[in-house]
């Protein structure tokens, strides 16, 4: 008898088109976190800083995704993104770049939704960082950017990956926003989700759809699981 | 040369501090007062960490920090360095991680030891690759101290720098901070809520109670019970004797005799195994409020206190202006 090396196992599971979504799941999701990330950082940094102007308004807009209809934000985004908004014409006109209807569009919309989830986690690790080691580090001739890609950046480090890795697991499972924005095409914006609210519409997919959770809820729980082991290793870092 | 701050008002909370001062910048500063009278605040507020409400801090000449003028040189360019009480060491990197973080921000232009050569001197070469969270208090405090000189600052400040460690590692610290700051022509300022400490290390003294500067200048004249007795305990009470004296085979910057431990005699001792007896003539008689009475004997080198008592006064007629020897056992030193 031959053995199966783990390696063909998946794929020997699943057939071409659940593969398909898997990868365009997985393409969605990866660049979504990976293009919002350093705005993440950057948003978490400022936010928890004790305070600066317009402290609010940027803490009220980073968050207003997780209190807004996914529907809402999808279509937010096509009035501003859409081939007739102002940055979507002046994308398609400048570089000829189509957002709307398209995977890089699923990713926007994967990205606007997962970021709040992705700013608090690594806000919560700038936050649990000792404030007396940046005096510590100011009276050794270190500048406020020095401070933070020496020490700030290093020591969030595991928290800014925990961040990344549970938008990543959020974002494979997004629905609204991107069936709105970048719509359901098959082997372009289909994503698990969406494959599934597609088959459950065909009278008889309920034994696909149960397929396509099984997919879903091993890649949230292996999510999720990476992302608390990345939490201690953040805590552990800290305890000095 | 100086460190000059004057009519300076920090807040924190509810708390205040105002200072008015110049002290010089060499030798040692020391920084003395009751616990939670605004010393480390001082200290906070020299290095750039706190914001001045009003008044001007200035060093060498240059302005730090000037608040009618607008001006404030932020932390990372006073080129002042600060040793925290609790080290502050950078978790995610080694002891010798520490030290070239201070190093590599080090302007090219300003001598100091190298890496290898402070390890060395404050004997932390076994230490150079543990990470810092192992470390002991004492092996912290020597590697914060360590990290500060590197980074060769023009005037060096240390909060408690000696809170982790003990009797003699104590001594040993003390006396390793006065050869430093000699060897390296580095000026400190070391703020400590111990008299001991503050009358071994100290050229020079700024005295803070309930968050103002009482008093400063060169040790000899600011610790002196006349302005010091509101600073201290009642068993603290005494004197400062300047350098000079002998305590553990070894000479100290000076000493601090507690009134408690100093005998009065109207003639010069004989057959005794005390070796430190000062000569001179009663400076003042005080009768203190807890029923003792304090002889300050003025000698040569300043003045030396004793506590005696009602009979012992009656039995020498103990009288100002007369000659009296004062006799200190070594071993209260």
């Amino acid at each position: 008898m031959r053995r199966i090396a783990p390696r063909d196992m998946v794929p020997a599971m699943l057939s071409p088109e659940e593969l398909q979504i898997l990868a365009t799941s997985l393409n969605v999701a990866g660049r979504a976190v990976i293009f919002s990330l350093p705005v993440a950082i950057f948003c978490a940094w400022a936010l928890s800083k004790h305070s600066f102007p317009g402290k609010a308004v940027l803490d009220a807009v980073v968050h207003l995704p997780l209190v807004l209809p996914p529907v809402l934000v999808g279509y937010l985004l096509l009035i501003v993104f859409g081939l007739r908004g102002p940055v979507g014409g002046w994308l398609k006109a400048a570089f000829n770049i189509q957002l709307a209807f398209t995977a890089e569009g699923a990713s926007l919309a994967t990205a606007v939704m997962a970021f709040p989830l992705m700013v608090r986690a690594i806000r919560l690790s700038f936050e649990a960082t000792d404030r007396g080691l940046f005096d510590a580090a100011a009276v050794l001739r270190a500048s406020p950017w020095d401070r933070f890609w020496s020490l700030a950046l290093p020591l969030a480090w595991p928290g800014v990956l925990a961040g990344a890795v549970t938008a990543f697991a959020a974002g494979l499972g997004e629905f609204g926003a991107v069936i709105t924005f970048a719509s359901n095409v098959e082997g372009k914006t289909q994503t698990i989700p969406l494959a599934i609210y597609s088959v459950l519409q065909i009278p008889g997919g309920e034994a696909q759809a149960w397929r396509l959770a099984t997919i879903s809820m091993t890649a949230a729980v292996a999510g999720l699981v990476a992302a608390e082991v990345l939490q201690r290793w953040a805590r552990r870092r800290l305890e000095g | 040369m100086s460190l000059e701050v004057r009519d300076a008002l920090v807040k924190r909370g509810a708390f205040a501090l105002a200072a008015d001062f110049e002290t010089p910048a060499e030798g040692i500063t020391v920084v003395f007062g009751p616990s939670g009278a605004g010393k480390s605040m001082l200290l906070a507020t020299v290095a750039g960490l706190n914001r001045l409400e009003r008044g001007v801090v200035r060093f060498n000449g240059r302005v730090l920090e000037d608040v009618a003028a607008r001006t404030r040189i932020p932390a990372h360019n006073r080129g002042i360095g600060l040793v925290f009480q609790d080290a502050r060491l950078f978790p995610h990197l080694t002891v010798k991680g520490n030290l070239h973080y201070a190093e590599s921000r080090r302007p090219a232009d300003r001598n100091a030891p190298i890496v290898t050569e402070i390890a060395k001197r404050l004997d932390l070469e076994n230490l150079l690759d543990r990470p810092v969270k192992n470390l002991s208090g004492g092996e912290k405090s020597r590697v914060a101290l360590a990290r500060a000189i590197v980074s060769a600052p023009e005037f060096l400040l240390l909060d408690e720098p000696f809170a982790a460690l003990d009797g003699r590692r104590r001594r040993g610290y003390l006396a390793m901070l006065r050869e430093l700051s000699a060897s390296e022509k580095l000026p400190m300022m070391v703020v400590t809520h111990q008299i001991d400490d503050a009358a071994e290390l100290a050229d020079h003294v700024i005295a803070v109670k309930g968050g103002q500067v009482v008093a400063s200048g060169t040790a000899s004249a600011v610790m002196r019970k006349e302005v010091f007795g509101g600073l201290l305990d009642r068993r603290d009470l005494g004197a400062r004797v300047d350098g000079g004296a002998v305590v553990g085979g070894r000479e100290v910057g000076g000493v601090w005799v507690r009134a408690d431990n100093v005998l009065v005699a109207t003639e010069p001792p004989k057959g005794l195994s005390a070796r430190n007896v000062w000569e001179g003539r009663i400076a003042s008689i005080t009768r203190e409020a807890g029923g003792g009475i304090l002889v300050s004997i003025a000698t040569g080198q300043g003045y030396i206190s004793s506590r005696i008592t009602d009979q012992a006064l009656n039995e020498l007629s103990l009288r100002e202006g007369e000659k009296a020897w004062a006799v200190v056992k070594t071993h209260s030193l």
